[in-house]
Order: C-alpha cells, then structure tokens, then sequence
C-alpha cells in the first residue's frame, strides 16, 4: 500500500507566502485571544466554590455531575467521600464564584460602621458592639470576617447587614455567628453561588433527594499556584536553549531557531483554539500543551534531518528546492505518522468526555499544526535565515560529520 | 559439542543452582535474576543465526521477562482480578503503578493552619527589633549590625520589653521621664504596621500590630504552609498529589490505598521543622535550677518546691563557661513514670514549665528547653531541662542545603549535615566565635537536639543534627525524614489535623471507561493500519510498540508512579513516537529497495540512514523532558519523567528489537522479498 508515487516532488515552497500570512494571522489571532477575552482558566488554576452535600436518595457521581452541569454549571469536578455515617456523601468543585462588587464592598463597610482611625464615630447609629475594626470578604465572597473592640450585638449587625440590600445573609440560626471570643471576631456567611447550585441540585434531583443544607460551603484556593505557573514557564523558557544548543551542534545555527518558533506556534495556536472553544485551561491541558511541543519538535527534526542529507546529496539546488524534495520525500512517513496518531486521538475524541474529551481537542488540533508547522514554519524560517546568514546563492554543506559519527556511535 | 554451546550450558547449570540458592534464602530479586540469566543463556542455543544475535535476541528475551514481573502485581490490580499474580511474586514486590486521584482517588488530609503561632512569632521579632532600637538609643548598640547579647543584657533595669498579648508588645521604662526616648524616628520606624497608646501605668507604652497586617500575616502564614506542604509532597515522589488552600485550611489529596504511606506521609507533611540555634545561660542555670527543691526536702518558706511524686529531681553539673572557666550548675531531670510516654512525660514537663513562665520565675529573655534524656542502656527514661537566651542567634531559614551523612566513627550511626547561606555562615562564625567554651543548643521543634560545647570558631557554614542512638534502620529512615523536611523548609507555623476522609476519582468511572474505551479503539485502529499498510514489517512494528508500552510500565512500576491523565498523556507521546520510528526505518527501506538494493542491504542501509532522524527526534524531545523533570513541580513533573522512560523505551524496541526480526529475515531466513507492504 502506497499513498502516492514515489518520487513525486511537491512545490511546498510556492506557497510559502499564502501560509506564511496564514500562520502569521493565526499567531496574532491567537495571542490576542489570550488578552481579549483571555484564557478561561479553570478551578485548578483560579479556585472556586467547593461544597459538601451528603445526599438522601442513592446517587452516583456520574448523576451527581449531570445534575450539576444541567444546573449551569460548566465542567464540576465530582469526588465521592467515603463517610460511614452518610453512604452519598460527595464533593462538588465548580469555578463559579460569588462576587461582589467594590461598591457593595464599601456599602458593607460603611452599614457595619468601619471607621477611619481617629474618626469619631457617630454613637447612635454605631455602638461600640456595633462598630467593626475590621471587615474582611473572603475570596469566594460567600463570608465576612469582622472584628469588634467589645463583645458584638449580633442582631443589630444582621440588621446592618439587612439595610444593604444587595447582599443577602445565609438563614440559619449560627450565622452570624462569633468565632473567637478573644479578640471578637465574627464570621457573617452571605448567600453565595454555593446556595445557588443547592438550589439548582433541588431543581434537579428533587427537594427530597437533597438535603435542606450542605455539610459545607467553602472557596477553595488553586491546585497549581503561582509556584507551578513559575516552575513550568522557566522550564519551557530553560529546554528552549538546550534544544537549540543542541541543533546548533547536530545541525547548525540556522536550524536552531526554526524548531523553537514551530513550537511555540504550536502551543500558542492551541491555545487560541482553546479559548475560542471557551473550554477551560486545567493541568491536563497543561499536560496536553507539553505533549504537543514534543510530538511538533519531532516532526521538524525529521523533516530539518531530510534537508540537512539532501544538502550534502545535491549541491547546486536552492535551499528552497532542497526543502521541496525533503518535505516530499518525508511526505509519506508524515502522513502515516500523523495520521496514526491522529487516529488514536480521534476516538478519545469522540468517545471521550469532559476532560478527556478537551485533551484528545488539544491533540487533534496540536497534530495538525504540528505537522503543518513543520512544514510552512520551520523549514521556510530557516531558509529565510540563511538567506540572511549566507546572502542566498547557493546551498553549502551541513554538519557533514556529525551523522555518521552519532550513527556509529 | 562447541565450546560456545558448553559454555551456555554451564552458566545454565550455575545460573540454576543460585537461584536454587536464592529461593531457599527468600532473596526474591536474586531468584529473578539468576532466572534471566538462564532465559539468555538458553536463548543462546537456539540453533540458528550467529552468536551476537543469539546474545541480543537472549537479552531482549530476558528483559521482556524481567518487565513482565515487575508489571505482574500491577497487571492484577488494573484488571481487578481477573489476571491473576500469584502470591509468591505479589508478596515480594512491593512497588506497582498507583492510579492517581483522577482514575481511583485517594486520601483527602485537612490540616488548620494555627496561624495565632505565626502571629506571636511576628510578634517577638518585632519586640527583638524593639530591643535592637533601645539599645541603639541608650548608646548601648552602634546602631550598625546584629546587636549582641551582652548589648542587651545593659537594658536590664532601665527598660523591659514584653509580650503581654498575643498581638501586643509593650515597652516599660523604670524612670517614666525616659518614655520620652520613644522619639519620632522610632514611632515612624514602627508606624506603618503598628498602633501605639500609652499606658498602662506611667513609663508605658503599648503597640498592637495593626488589624491589617495581622490579616497579612495570616494569609502568608497559609500560603507559605501550602508551598512548604508543596514541596514536601513533591520531594516524597508523589508527584500527582494535590495541595490546596480553604481559609485558614490546607487540603492535601493523596492518591492510592496504602494506608502505611499515608502514615509516613502524615508524619512529614505535620513536621513544623523549625531549627533554631540559642545560648545556654550556665549561671542563670545554675541560679534559677539551683532555686528549686525536691518535693521531699522542701519546706514551706524554704525556696521553690518541685512537684511531688513525679520524677522531677535536681541536678549538678559542671558546665564550660568561656574560655578555662567552668560553673557548678543545675538542671532538673524529669524522669518518665512507669505508666506514660515520652511524649505524655513531656507534655507534663512543659505544663510545669508554663507554670513557672506565668508565675513571671523567668525572666522575659529566657526560657527553658528540654531534651530527651537517656539511660545507660541509651533508651529514653525522661526529659532534662536547660536554661537558654530566648534569643534564637541563627535560626533555620538560612540553611541552604540539609543531606543524611553516615558517620565515620561511629558504625551505624547517621547524622544530617546541613549548609547555612553566606548570611547564616557569617551569623554562625559570628556566634560560635564570642562564645568559645559555652554550651549553645540546637532546638528542633521546639525540644533540645543537642547541646554541644563549642570548641572554637566554627567558619564554613557547617553544622550536624545527630539522631541519638538506636536502631541503624530506624535511624536512616528518622535521618531521611529530617533531611526532607529540613530542605523543603519550616512551616511558618504548625498545622493540626482537622479532618481526614477517603475519596473516589474525580474523573468519574463513566469518563475512566469511556477513556478506556477510546484508548483500546485508537491504539486497535494504529495497530491495524500499521499492518495493512506494511504487511509483516507492520505486524514487527506492532509488536515493537507493544513490547515498549510493556517496558515504560514496568520502569514506572518500578518507581511506584502515579498513573493520571497527563501521565497517560506522556505514554500516549511516546507511543506515537515508537510508531514513528518505525514508520521511518521502513520508509527508508522501501526507498531503498525501490533504488535496486538488495533486500539485505536495503535493510542495511535503511537503519542506518533512518537512525540519525530518529536520534535526533528523541534527543531533543529528551532533552525537553529532562528539564521539566528537573524544574517542573506536581503533574508537569510526572508528565516528563513518563516521557524520559518512554523516550529510552522507544529507542529501544524501535531500533534494537525491530532489527533482530529484520536481521533474521535478510540473514537466517534469507528471505528474498522483504513483505513492506509494497512489490518492488
């Protein structure tokens, strides 16, 4: 079996200007993208509301997680909590967050009588037992921590907070509620997007099924903080140089710069795709970004390996007929490569969901620019280089002996 | 018979009765490799083709067995039963692949951050910066540099410093009319972050760190305890586990089902590992010890009287005191009732040691330390007291570096060596220099490690942490540990458990399914394609790529990886990459034959010029891997090192396997078309 005839030469090269803007607009595109609207980053990135519920009725995590993502709320992580006492005890992360607005914020302060050090304070409206030192929203926006100089009179800061109008407490009996007698600190808990999917929960497995409170209703910081965004990116910035230290030596300079821009048009299209799709960014994708770095790093190596053979085989052609007989008779073993991989990626895309579903995305796209980079990215760069480097003309020998020296070795 | 077949018989022969050998003695792993050997050397006397391709045909034979036991327990645990490991080599082999939280799930660890103690902790440095600014306002200090104690110590009775609150420092001056050393350029040195009011009483004044810095303090006192958490987890190898923050939480996700790991993971994550370096005070000692009586002897009116009935007695000894001078000194020995722990016998120690700082016995710069004290027999009968300068003069977030060393003249014996940066060298030198022939004691967690005299100036950065005595293994595994929490660095303050539970997959078994599903769909269409397109070459190629996963398994087994999804990720790279390493091989072999070579030398030439593409592909893709192994944290980290074993594993069966099959067509089947899927 055979894709084409052997020996047949395609003008890669001809078309290079037509590609050249393609991936130039796709780049910028993609760059842009990721100001305007930016990348939707996921809890793993950005935390979120986490709550526990331990449900009435039997329940799997398969349902708990449909019946989350009918109440609107995209891609839930759902943990099921081995708990002797309740048999359907689970943990819901979604990365809706309550928020309230800086204005509402400045509202809360001035109804809970913050003041400014040496203000007096206007004693009517605030007593000492109504007067906070200090007011603090937590990052979830679900909770108030304030702090009082005396003992605080919890219902005259429910009607405080009452007089706001656009927050609204949690009911319960314990809220507010007093959380260290010592320097009276108090934890006022607002109604928040953790209500919001209890509600939808009911909605949608049945009032009965779901209990009239969670067990706990929280923000939860990020997996990967600023540590894990830091170590990955100078890792990246870090394999960049070696690997082109690497190909200046097995190949030489001017190759260099052609794998590392692929890459990184690569990874930034990917990305693009990605928040063009509003799917969110997580680890795995992460995970599924570095894969493709590696797959496109070699693919042009191979191709950057044919050219570099071919300019010792045909002195006398131009760098751009080099790179056209190269790619060409890479062409089949591109196909084949690409196309296994791309058939192994194809069926987690279509039988796969959620995460796995956004990952075998980021393959599939991933692979095919890949491969085109290889070719209409890479190749024509490093012709352009020597063009610069050695005025174009004629092509000159490449790292003559640094095959057959590794080959042996 | 030839000399090379007898020889193979005798290495069987020998091979067989070691491993005989190794069964009796239970060796498990010197029983497998005296096993391999035999499949080598048998491999060897295949009646066909030449010796150097029986000996790399027994040692690919041989690893494919070696990787096939060393995956057998985990094969058992994927198929949930249904590929069964018999006991003997389950028993044995104690490392296997986890799957990780998002395929199984695992252990979820809530741990409060008792954010109070990093508080008071900023507290007192704000109440030593206090001194340090006294000091320089009585002229006792130059005002430039570390202000020694001996500087301080001219305070006495002129000004005391003290922590009356948990957020509170308060500066008494004797004469009241000295308040007014409290001048503009130490208010404005302590304004931003601290509220002053005078009082209580005349010559007072008292600061109170400022709501919001104390809000500051806690949230980096939560997200430094994250990041320490961090890196420990990540130093243990469990790489795939997940730290996040909830409040004043900590939550750590660890996947797997061992409940014994969970156990030593518990014990490295609560290490606050605070090391401080402090001053005994032998005169002190000697005065404040010397002050109490043991219960017996004691008569109201008559000094301080020690609790009855509670192992607390009275001490001499004769403690180095500078440079040729000693000091009759006391200390208070705490011996361990019958019925209770060290640690109850400690907590008794330092109830009775509060007791003592609230009744205001020691004064505001001292406190006492206790170390374990032992019995002739060298096991623990007790703790000891000693008087030390609350002054920390070096303290543990200087050091730079914390390794296990053996020590030379002690058998046995471990100790962990640890390196001070350029500052913590300079403090260290500075220290051990104005106090040659004292005592100072190095402080781990707050208990006395040890309390060495000081010999003379020690320059270098150097110090050692000794274990005590005891069991070597018990010994090395406590080294260990110290080692890692040291380097991963202290805990701004200590964690308590609150809340531990177990947990399923955040994936969800209908996701884990469906990906398993697409994962034996896609690799089935790969295999086939690969084999309608180059006929038996293919089938080679599929076997090759089999043979690879099989290997990248067995070395992930072998460290006990966690499998996730960005880990599968990584297999599924290299995967594709030990396909197309065969894609290549073949490729140049048709063009070769399509040149009118010959089938042999088609073969020949094939791999040889298809080698050099593949190098390099693997090289730079190795090259990125080592990096992110190395600079990476968390899944990045588990991604890469999939990545490195696969990349050695592709290059492996790729290249090594393929042509043993190849070599033996061309060459021992002497095959005159080669079936690459195309008539040449």
């Amino acid at each position: 079996m055979e894709f084409f005839k052997p020996g047949r030469q395609f003008d890669f090269m001809g078309l290079r200007r037509v590609f050249f803007t393609l991936s130039a607009v796709l780049i910028t595109g993609s760059i842009t993208l990721m100001f305007v609207p930016g990348p939707n980053y996921g809890t793993d990135f950005r935390g979120g509301t986490e709550i526990e519920v331990a449900f009435n009725t039997d329940i799997d995590a398969a349902g708990v997680r449909s019946a989350v993502e009918r109440s609107d709320f995209a891609n839930p992580d759902v943990v099921q909590v081995v708990d002797a006492q309740n048999a359907h005890h689970f943990l819901i992360r979604v990365q809706d967050v309550t928020a309230i607005r800086d204005e509402d914020k400045d509202a809360i302060r001035r109804a809970m009588c913050l003041q400014k050090e040496g203000a007096s304070p206007d004693e009517a409206r605030c007593p000492p037992a109504a007067r906070a030192s200090e007011v603090k929203f937590s990052q979830g926006g679900d909770k108030i921590a304030a702090r009082y100089d005396v003992d605080p009179d919890l219902k005259q800061i429910v009607a405080q907070i009452g007089a706001v109008g656009t927050v609204k407490l949690r009911p319960s009996a314990t809220n507010p509620q007093i959380t260290n007698p010592r320097d009276h600190r108090v934890e006022i808990q607002l109604q928040s997007k953790g209500d919001q999917l209890m509600d939808g929960l009911r909605k949608q497995l049945g009032a009965s099924a779901v209990p009239d409170r969670a067990l706990r209703v929280e923000w939860v910081g990020p997996k990967a903080g600023k540590q894990l965004r830091d170590s990955a990116r100078n890792a990246v910035a870090i394999s960049i140089v070696f690997i082109m230290l690497y190909l200046a030596f097995r190949f030489d300079l001017r190759f260099a710069p052609g794998v590392v821009i692929a890459c990184l048009h690569d990874a930034t299209i990917v990305l693009g795709v990605f928040i063009i799709f509003h799917k969110e960014v997580t680890l795995s994708t992460i995970a599924a970004v570095l894969t493709i770095v590696g797959y496109s790093m070699n693919d042009t190596v191979v191709v950057y390996d044919r050219i570099r053979e071919n300019l010792t085989k045909h002195r006398g052609k131009t760098f751009a007929q080099i790179i056209n007989l190269s790619v060409s008779e890479t062409l089949s073993r591109t196909i084949l490569t690409s196309g296994a991989t791309m058939l192994s990626v194809l069926a987690f895309f279509i039988w796969g969901t959620g995460v796995i579903k956004d990952f075998a995305l980021a393959m599939v796209v991933g692979i095919v620019v890949g491969t085109y980079s290889s070719i209409y990215v890479a190749a024509p760069l490093t012709e352009w280089i020597d063009a610069k480097m050695g005025k174009g003309g004629k092509t000159r020998e490449v790292g003559k002996d640094a095959p057959k020296a590794l080959a042996k070795a | 018979m030839q000399p090379a077949k007898r020889n193979a018989l005798v290495v069987i022969a020998a091979a067989a009765a070691g491993g005989y050998g190794f069964f009796r003695a239970d060796n498990f792993w010197g029983l497998v490799v005296m096993g391999l050997v035999v499949i080598w050397a048998l491999a060897f006397l295949l009646p066909t083709m030449d010796g150097p391709w029986r000996i790399k045909l027994g040692f690919v034979a041989a690893l494919f067995a070696g990787a096939f036991i060393a995956l057998w327990p985990t094969l058992e645990s994927f198929s949930g039963g249904a590929f069964k490991c018999p006991s003997y080599v389950k028993d044995r082999i104690s490392f296997g692949i986890a799957p990780g939280l998002d395929l199984r799930g695992g252990m979820r660890l809530v741990y409060t951050v008792e954010v109070e103690e990093a508080i008071r902790d900023k507290r007192d440095r704000y109440a030593d910066e206090m001194r340090q600014e006294l000091a320089t306002i009585y002229g006792f200090h130059s005002g430039s540099g570390v202000v020694t104690r001996e500087e301080l110590a001219k305070l006495v009775g002129k000004v005391a410093v003290s922590t009356p609150d948990s957020a509170v420092i308060r500066v008494s001056f004797t004469d009241p009319g000295d308040l007014s050393k409290l001048d503009d350029r130490y208010n404005a040195k302590f304004k931003t972050e601290l509220s002053m009011s005078r009082g209580p009483g005349a010559g007072a004044a008292s600061f109170k760190i400022r709501t919001e810095v104390e809000s500051a303090i806690r949230e980096k006192a939560v997200s430094q305890a994250k990041d320490t958490v961090n890196k420990r987890v990540d130093e243990l190898g469990l790489r795939e586990a997940s730290v996040t923050t909830r409040d004043e939480d900590i939550i750590i996700e660890v996947p797997g089902e061992n409940k014994k790991a969970f156990e030593d993971i518990k014990d490295i994550i609560r290490r606050t590992a605070r090391l401080e370096f402090k001053m005994l005070d032998e005169e002190g000692a000697r005065d404040f010890f010397g002050s109490y009586k043991e219960a017996d002897e004691c008569r109201s009116g008559d000094g301080r009287c020690l609790p009855a009935n509670q192992g607390f007695r009275v001490f001499d000894e004769s403690a180095p005191n500078g440079p040729g001078k000693t000091v009759d000194s006391h200390f208070i020995l705490v011996n361990k009732l019958p019925t209770e722990t060290q640690s109850d016998c400690l907590k008794r120690v330092k109830e009775w040691a509060q007791a003592q700082v609230d009744a205001k016995l020691v004064p505001d710069d001292h406190e006492i330390g206790f170390e374990e004290h032992t019995d002739e027999n060298n096991e623990a009968n007790g703790w000891r007291t000693f008087f030390l300068y609350r002054r920390a003069e070096v303290t543990g977030d200087l050091i730079t570096d914390a390794s296990v060393q053996a020590d030379q003249e002690r058998m046995g014996q471990y100790y962990v060596a640890i390196s001070f940066n350029q500052k913590g060298a300079e403090r260290f030198e500075e220290v051990t220099g104005a106090n040659v022939q004292r005592r100072f004691a190095i402080i781990l967690d707050d208990q006395v490690n040890s309390a060495p005299v000081i010999r003379g100036k020690i320059g270098g950065g150097r110090a050692s942490i000794t274990l005590g005595g005891g069991d070597p293994e018990v010994q090395l595994q406590k080294a260990r540990t110290l080692e890692l929490v040291l380097r991963s660095g202290a805990l701004p303050a200590p964690i308590s458990p609150s809340n531990e539970s177990n947990i399923g997959p955040s994936l969800g078994r209908d996701a884990i399914g469906q990906g398993v599903k697409g994962m034996l769909v896609g690799s089935g269409l790969v295999l086939a394609f690969m084999v309608l397109y180059y006929r038996k070459s293919g089938v080679v190629a599929d076997v090759a790529v089999l043979f690879n996963l099989m290997l990248q398994m067995a070395i992930l087994a072998s460290f006990s990886a966690t499998m996730t999804l960005p880990g599968i990720a990584g297999l599924a790279l290299t995967i594709g990459m030990a396909v197309d390493a065969n894609v290549l091989i073949n490729e140049r072999i048709r063009e070769e034959l399509r040149a009118g070579r010959s089938v042999r030398a088609a073969v020949e030439a094939g791999y040889e010029k298809a080698f050099p593409s593949i190098v390099d592909g693997h090289v730079t893709v190795f090259i990125s891997g080592l990096i992110l192994a190395q600079y990476g944290t968390g899944p990045v980290k588990g991604f890469a090192v999939t990545l490195l074993v696969g990349i050695l594993a592709s290059l492996f069966t790729g290249v090594f396997c393929t042509r043993l099959v190849f070599d033996w067509w061309v060459r021992g089947a002497k095959v005159k078309r080669l079936s690459v899927g195309a008539e040449f």
